[in-house]
């Protein structure tokens, strides 16, 4: 032990050294630079977690503005096949209308005819009634006397008042 | 030729407390490792300086290398285990700096009792070798008993066995204080265990074991490192130019390397502790 030197209060003294040198480095260097290496890593973490996320939200809303686009494009589509049905239905109706309107006018301009046709026949069956007992009277005064030509004229205008 | 002894030289006493030059490197190395974690961490920042990348360049790669061997143990042991690598390695690389071994004093010795123990040459044959050299160096008015002997200010932390001991018999504590601390009473029985003969016998051979952990710890490190500064104070003398560089290297990678060596082994028997009795308890 001697001639290798060794001695137990030097052996004592760098066992202490060195439990000196460990427990000064764990406080002063190991722990902060452990610390801060961990907190860097940290940080880069959470940075590439927010890009991550950042373009995702980014796709999410591409995506949404897609649809969005869809669904605006769809409905209108909708609105005008919606606008053109409805344009067709009005078309219908009024032509519906138009159709009854002109029926009632035919109608109406055929009554109207048949009415005034009615007062012509009238009007000529009078007239030829009055012109057949004129005829006659002016016929019979030269064939008949008074008197038999009142009686036959009565009976002929009775029995044509009768005809009519 | 130049003067090598395995034990570290006494520059004095303080309090009854023989200051040898190693302890003076080691102190010397404590300040150099407190005073560079202060710098660094005084002002550490998101946006690290070129210091501070640095500092979390090896204790980040530290960390990483040793969290491979202990798993999630690794909160647990990495003060210990990144200590130790670097205090041997700033050990080692100050024993290698210009100055260290070579800057000291001559001191006289009046009593030739004390000179044997202080003098130990590496062989008997090299022994014989430097007495003459020694004794031609000496002026010719000293007397066998007035022995002038040079005495170098510092002298590598590692290439002292107190250190290495110390350093050792510091890990082998920590690896049982751990193996109890994660495993409570159950870590007794990897020593004595009394189920049955083998495993009874295993308990021997594992007290042995940690036994022998502390000196294969303590006589690695020392051997390789104080053989690097021999072959380096060798060399020095037989050709100061140039020659020793490519050796200045190999020292460099070898104090690089033991310092890995002792941290990673430590690594390695604290994962071994701590995992007693969960299948691949017992190790060689």
């Amino acid at each position: 032990m001697d001639k290798l030197g060794i001695e137990p209060s030097l052996l004592l003294a760098q066992v202490v050294n060195f439990s000196i040198i460990m427990f000064v480095l764990s406080r002063l260097l190991y722990k902060p630079v452990l610390a801060m290496l961990e907190k860097r890593r940290r940080e880069i973490e959470e940075g590439l977690q927010l890009t991550a996320k950042m373009q995702e939200e980014e796709e999410k809303m591409a995506v949404k503005k897609q649809k969005l686009l869809e669904a605006a494009r769809k409905e209108a589509a909708a609105i005008v096949e919606e606008a053109k049905r409805q344009g067709k239905d009005e078309e219908k109706e009024i032509l519906a209308l138009a159709h009854k309107e002109a029926a009632a006018i035919m109608e109406k301009g055929k009554a109207e005819v048949e009415h005034v046709r009615e007062t012509m026949e009238k009007g000529i069956r009078k007239q030829s009634v009055t012109l057949a007992a004129g005829m006659a009277e002016r016929l019979l005064a030269r064939a008949m006397n008074s008197q038999d030509r009142h009686a036959l004229l009565k009976k002929q205008i009775s029995e044509l008042e009768r005809s009519v | 030729m130049p003067h090598i002894s395995l034990a570290a030289e006494k520059l004095g006493y303080f309090w009854g407390l023989p200051i040898t030059n190693a302890l003076l490197t080691t102190w010397l190395v404590m300040v150099l490792l407190i005073f560079l974690a202060w710098m660094v961490s005084r002002n550490l920042q998101m946006v690290p300086s070129r210091i501070q990348s640095l500092t979390e360049l090896v204790i980040g790669g530290l960390y990483d290398f040793f969290s491979q061997v202990t798993g999630k143990h690794i909160a647990l042991f990495f003060p210990l285990l990144a200590s130790l690598f670097l205090f041997i390695i700033t050990a080692n690389w100050v024993g290698l700096l210009p100055g260290v071994g070579t800057v000291g004093f001559f001191k006289t010795h009046e009593t030739e009792a004390v000179v044997p123990n202080k003098e130990l040459a590496v062989e008997p044959v090299q022994d014989s070798h430097v007495s003459p050299t020694d004794a031609e160096a000496l002026p010719e008015t000293v007397s066998s008993e007035e022995k002038e002997e040079f005495v170098p200010l510092f002298r590598g932390a590692t290439a002292d066995l107190n250190t290495t001991l110390g350093l050792a018999l510091v890990a082998v504590l920590a690896i049982q204080y751990f193996g109890f601390v994660t495993l409570g009473g159950h870590y007794s029985t990897r020593f004595l265990n009394f189920k049955n003969p083998i495993e009874f016998f295993l308990g021997i051979l594992e007290t042995v074991s940690e036994i022998s952990k502390v000196i294969s710890f303590a006589f690695r490190l020392f051997g390789n490192i104080f053989a690097g500064e021999v072959l380096l104070a060798v060399m020095a003398f037989l050709m100061p130019f140039i020659v020793p560089l490519p050796f200045l290297m190999l020292e460099l990678f070898v104090g690089f390397i033991q310092a890995l060596v002792f941290s990673m082994l430590t690594a390695v028997f604290l994962n071994v502790a701590v995992s007693h009795g969960g299948g691949e308890s017992h190790h060689g």
